[in-house]
């Protein structure tokens, strides 16, 4: 059967196929340079225009890898597939080494790694060692706790919970941390993430460029509230915008009451209450009846639901104690309602939310 | 028994008589052979069963807010599917499974060194499955397959268990990678050197060392796991002065080798399948065989590139980019050796062929994202994004599951007797291909977008994409039905297999399908290399029915 060892030359079609494969490498290389990734996903700091053409440089140089093992595969598979009468044994071609082109094959990579590596490690120690020193830079202490995020200021006297205010164009430090399990602080739209780890500080320093409201992401499983932990905003300001919110903050907090008082529970206002929920809240509860669960019950007929006559606390249904439920938090059968301190609740916080639940129906 | 002619000497003179009772034969059995199929079987088993833990999960993220599975339900699926496919299917099937049923015969020995290690390396499996899957009784863990603490350490009972189950498989796979080391080392037919070997055993040989090795540092971290959850003792706990930090090292430390012990069989199965079906010397053996060596010796010094933003200083960080870089170029050189293996051939596109040739695109694009989430830039943005979910699943089943599937048709004659139906396997390859890429290409996409990985809900606006990815990943499920009805099916009526039926060059070939108790009559004395097709067998002392018998 066998009709002898067969031996092949680059002929005219292998080169055929390799220009061919160059052409369409060629364009899709070029989609890649003009690929407008700040399109779908917004560049709002320095980094996030360096780290973009560093992903860019490392797909321009995929397409040809993808495009020639795949292409030369497909090509050969075919082209030298068993033919109708070509005996099944006839042997291929004996050759099994090529020194210059498995020098090359080793060769190219290495330099294309070489060069990535360095350009990879120009751009780290702008984020992990620099830290914002100018004079107008902002140092900031971000606390990611299950399951919100807590930034502290210098000057103010509360911490804001689940928002973050930056000024545009100067540098930022945010200093992180946890006081539960590891969370990870992520902007996309920064491409910065810093894993929150109980018992380290970890800096990172960054510029915003684009003034505008950017989603905050936790990337490391945090628990049962960790899918929750999205919806909370970055708001880059002009510097006029930044230092009117500072103000309005340091006011606010100098003026928000810090005891939980009967007068201060009746003065809830509703409005705010509901926006609170929306952020805080539903991460665990549904604005639905009490069988309705997420993590906890839902809480839409808390203050008149005949079949639970009794808060899980077991105390009946007045605002006091349902206040007393936000402030202290509550442990049972469904799980860990966390306390005020970790929900980010200040006393004017509970006393809006109670205003809220009871306009539930 | 036939007298050895002419044989310089022969090593293991005497045959053991076979075992008689059936226990002896099919459950507590020392025949390398039986124990690959019960490591096969029972694999098997676990493989549906994570298999339907990911259908469950992709059924909640088909809609955005889904409330299909509670969020905890979802924790857990995500993370029994992840364990599961590492250590209770992916590990045993490419060690436990291909490595017991063809390295022997490869080298040409009757069985493996320690036969009743090897034995009872297969019995610490179904104990470690039913740990694994019956945590879900007490709560199964929900921190992912890598469980970090300080939050598994305040999981429920579960995640006591799931320590128990990996530690467990820890032990058999350190305890199987000594018997293949020693196996190798010492149990070669004579005139099989080094440079003789069948790629199978090369990659073997280098998974078996990777597994005695790096497997006892997972084992230590585990007990530290256990210890410090059942007795406060605080090796993790940074609020009682412990380090989680420190689990995320010695767990990586492990868990990088493990990637390679689940990727470097998977490319000695294409090494052996490449030269049989074109019919010509596989391009670059040794550049194959050594990079092997150096994948495994650079992947352990590369763990704490899954660590980029778990603040590491970034002069750590550094030479970690640099050494992951590093372990490209060998995995490169592979595959173009392999592709150039295809030039100049007489290719036979049989099935195991077509999962080769799935293997080599898909696996190709995983090693590319690979080398994306080496840069460290890059990797701040893309770490713990759906980006990253989309590179493991496509090097470990794009990579390898394509290689265990190209790996089971092609030795499945060899194993049962019995040949695959051609048909059905091809159309098992295309569904699962497309199916495959459907699923896994657009999660780069939405990772990179913004969208983070172990969430049972996601923002409304990867809705589509998230959609469109569940159906898939159910086409890719059903796939696996057309396989099993084939298994079937060769069983009941398959054609039979015959010796040679590839007409390949290696020694398990050369011997009856399936092979007899004690393998080889006489040992073969092996004269060259195994994949000079044209030149005549390389073998002495073996009766091979040397026809090539087409079987299509
Ligand atoms: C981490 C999840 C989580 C978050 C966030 C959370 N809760 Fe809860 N909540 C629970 C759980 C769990 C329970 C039930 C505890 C039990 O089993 O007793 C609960 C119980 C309650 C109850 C008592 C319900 C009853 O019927 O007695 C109220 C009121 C309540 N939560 C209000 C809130 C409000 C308001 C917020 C937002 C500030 C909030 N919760 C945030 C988990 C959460
Ligand atoms: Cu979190």
């Amino acid at each position: 059967m066998n009709t002898g060892q067969q031996e092949h030359k680059l002929d005219a079609g292998f080169w055929r196929a390799t220009i061919v494969m160059g052409v369409i490498s060629a364009l899709g290389m070029w989609g890649v340079v003009v690929f407008p990734i700040e399109r779908y996903l917004p560049e709002a700091a320095g980094i996030a225009v360096q780290i973009d053409w560093l992903f860019k440089f490392m797909a321009f140089f995929s397409v040809p890898i993808l495009v020639y093992v795949n292409g030369y595969m497909i090509y050969f598979a075919v082209r030298y597939r068993n033919r109708k009468g070509q005996p099944l044994d006839q042997p291929g071609s004996s050759i099994h080494d090529h020194k210059a082109l498995e020098f090359w094959w080793t060769a190219i990579p290495s330099v294309l790694m070489l060069v990535l590596g360095i350009l990879s490690y120009v751009l780290i120690p702008q984020y992990y060692t620099a830290r914002a020193a100018s004079a107008d830079s902002v140092t900031i202490e971000a606390i990611g706790h299950q399951f919100s995020w807590e930034f502290r200021y210098p000057g103010l006297r509360d911490p804001v919970p689940d928002e973050l205010h930056l000024p545009i164009n100067v540098p930022v430090t945010i200093d992180s941390t946890s006081t539960d399990v590891i969370h990870s602080f992520w902007v996309p739209a920064f491409r910065m993430k810093q894993d929150m780890i109980p018992g380290m500080v970890v800096p990172m320093t960054f510029t915003p460029t684009e003034i505008g409201k950017y989603e905050i992401v936790c990337t490391e499983f945090c628990g049962v509230g960790h899918s929750g932990m999205r919806d909370r905003f970055v708001y880059v300001q002009s510097r006029s915008d930044f230092d009117a919110w500072y103000a309005a903050e340091k006011t606010k907090q100098a003026h928000a009451p810090t005891q939980l008082t009967a007068a201060v529970l009746a003065s809830g206002d509703a409005g705010a209450g509901q926006q609170l929920f929306n952020a805080r809240c539903t991460t665990c509860h549904n604005a639905a009846p009490f069988d309705q669960r997420k993590v906890g019950p839902g809480l839409a007929n808390l203050f008149h639901d005949p079949a639970h006559p009794k808060l899980l606390s077991g105390k009946a249904p007045t605002p006091a104690d349902v206040a007393d439920i936000l402030e202290h938090g509550l442990s049972g059968s469904m799980g860990q309602m966390p306390n005020a301190q970790l929900n980010g609740l200040s006393a004017k916080d509970i006393a809006d939310l109670v205003a809220y639940l009871k306009t539930l129906k | 028994m036939q007298a050895a002619v002419g044989t310089a000497h022969v090593p293991h003179g005497h045959i053991h008589p076979p075992p008689d009772t059936f226990i002896k034969k099919y459950i507590f059995s020392q025949d390398h052979k039986v124990i690959a199929v019960q490591y096969f079987i029972t694999s098997g088993l676990f493989f549906v069963l994570a298999g339907l833990l990911a259908e469950m999960m992709r059924a909640q993220l088909a809609s955005a807010n889904n409330t299909l599975l509670s969020p905890t339900t979802y924790n857990e699926a995500y993370s029994v599917h992840g364990s599961a496919m590492v250590w209770l299917v992916i590990i045993p099937i490419l060690t436990g499974a291909f490595g017991n049923l063809i390295m022997p015969l490869q080298i040409g020995a009757r069985d493996v060194a320690f036969p009743w290690l090897n034995m009872f390396s297969f019995w610490l499996l179904p104990p470690a499955g039913i740990l694994l899957f019956g945590s879900f009784i007490w709560g199964a863990p929900e921190a992912g397959w890598t469980e970090y603490p300080p939050i598994s350490l305040e999981q429920s009972f579960g995640t006591s268990m799931w320590c128990m189950a990996i530690f467990l498989i820890g032990v058999s796979s350190t305890i199987t990678g000594l018997n293949f080391l020693v196996t190798i080392i010492k149990m070669r037919a004579p005139g099989m050197t080094w440079t003789r070997m069948p790629l199978f055993v090369w990659a073997t040989a280098v998974t078996a060392f990777l597994s005695f090795i790096a497997t006892a540092n997972l084992s230590a971290a585990l007990l530290g796991l256990l210890i410090e959850r059942t007795f406060g003792v605080p090796f993790y706990d940074p609020a009682k002065g412990g380090s989680p930090v420190l689990w995320q090292h010695i767990f990586w430390f492990y868990s990088h080798p493990a990637v390679y012990i689940m990727i470097l069989p998977a490319f000695g199965i294409v090494s052996e399948i490449l030269p049989t079906f074109c019919r010509r010397p596989i391009f670059g053996y040794k550049a194959i065989a050594y990079s092997s060596v150096a994948i495994g010796l650079v992947s352990f010094a590369v763990w704490a590139h899954h660590m980029f933003t778990s603040g590491l200083a970034p002069w750590v960080q550094l030479p970690f980019m640099i050494m992951t870089m590093i372990v490209g170029i060998p995995t490169g050189v592979k595959i173009f050796s392999w592709v150039a293996t295809l030039w100049g051939g007489n290719i036979r596109l049989t099935t195991p062929m077509y999962f080769v040739l799935g293997f080599l695109s898909t696996f190709t694009f995983g090693g590319i994202t690979g080398i994306m989430l080496a840069s460290v830039p890059a990797d701040v943005h893309e770490h713990a994004t759906y980006f990253v979910v989309a590179h493991l699943h496509y090097v470990l089943f794009g990579g390898s599951v394509f290689g265990i599937f190209a790996g089971l048709y092609y030795w499945w004659p060899k194993m049962t007797g019995r040949m695959l139906d051609e048909t059905l396997g091809k159309i098992h390859f295309w569904l699962m291909f497309v199916s495959f890429n459907a699923t896994f290409l657009p999660m780069h996409w939405i990772g990179l977008e913004g969208m983070p990985r172990r969430v049972s809900t996601y923002d409304p606006q990867y809705q589509d994409t998230n959609l469109f990815i569940s159906i898939s990943a159910f086409v890719l499920g059903a796939s696996m039905l057309v396989f099993a009805y084939n298994a079937i099916k060769s069983t009941l009526s398959g054609r039979e297999a015959g010796q040679n039926p590839w007409g390949a060059r290696t020694l398990e070939w050369m011997i009856p399908s399936p092979p007899p108790y004690y393998n080889f009559e006489d040992i073969p004395v092996v004269l060259s290399g195994p994949y000079d097709y044209g030149k005549p067998l390389p073998y002495r002392e073996i009766k091979a029915d040397l026809d090539y018998k087409p079987i299509v």
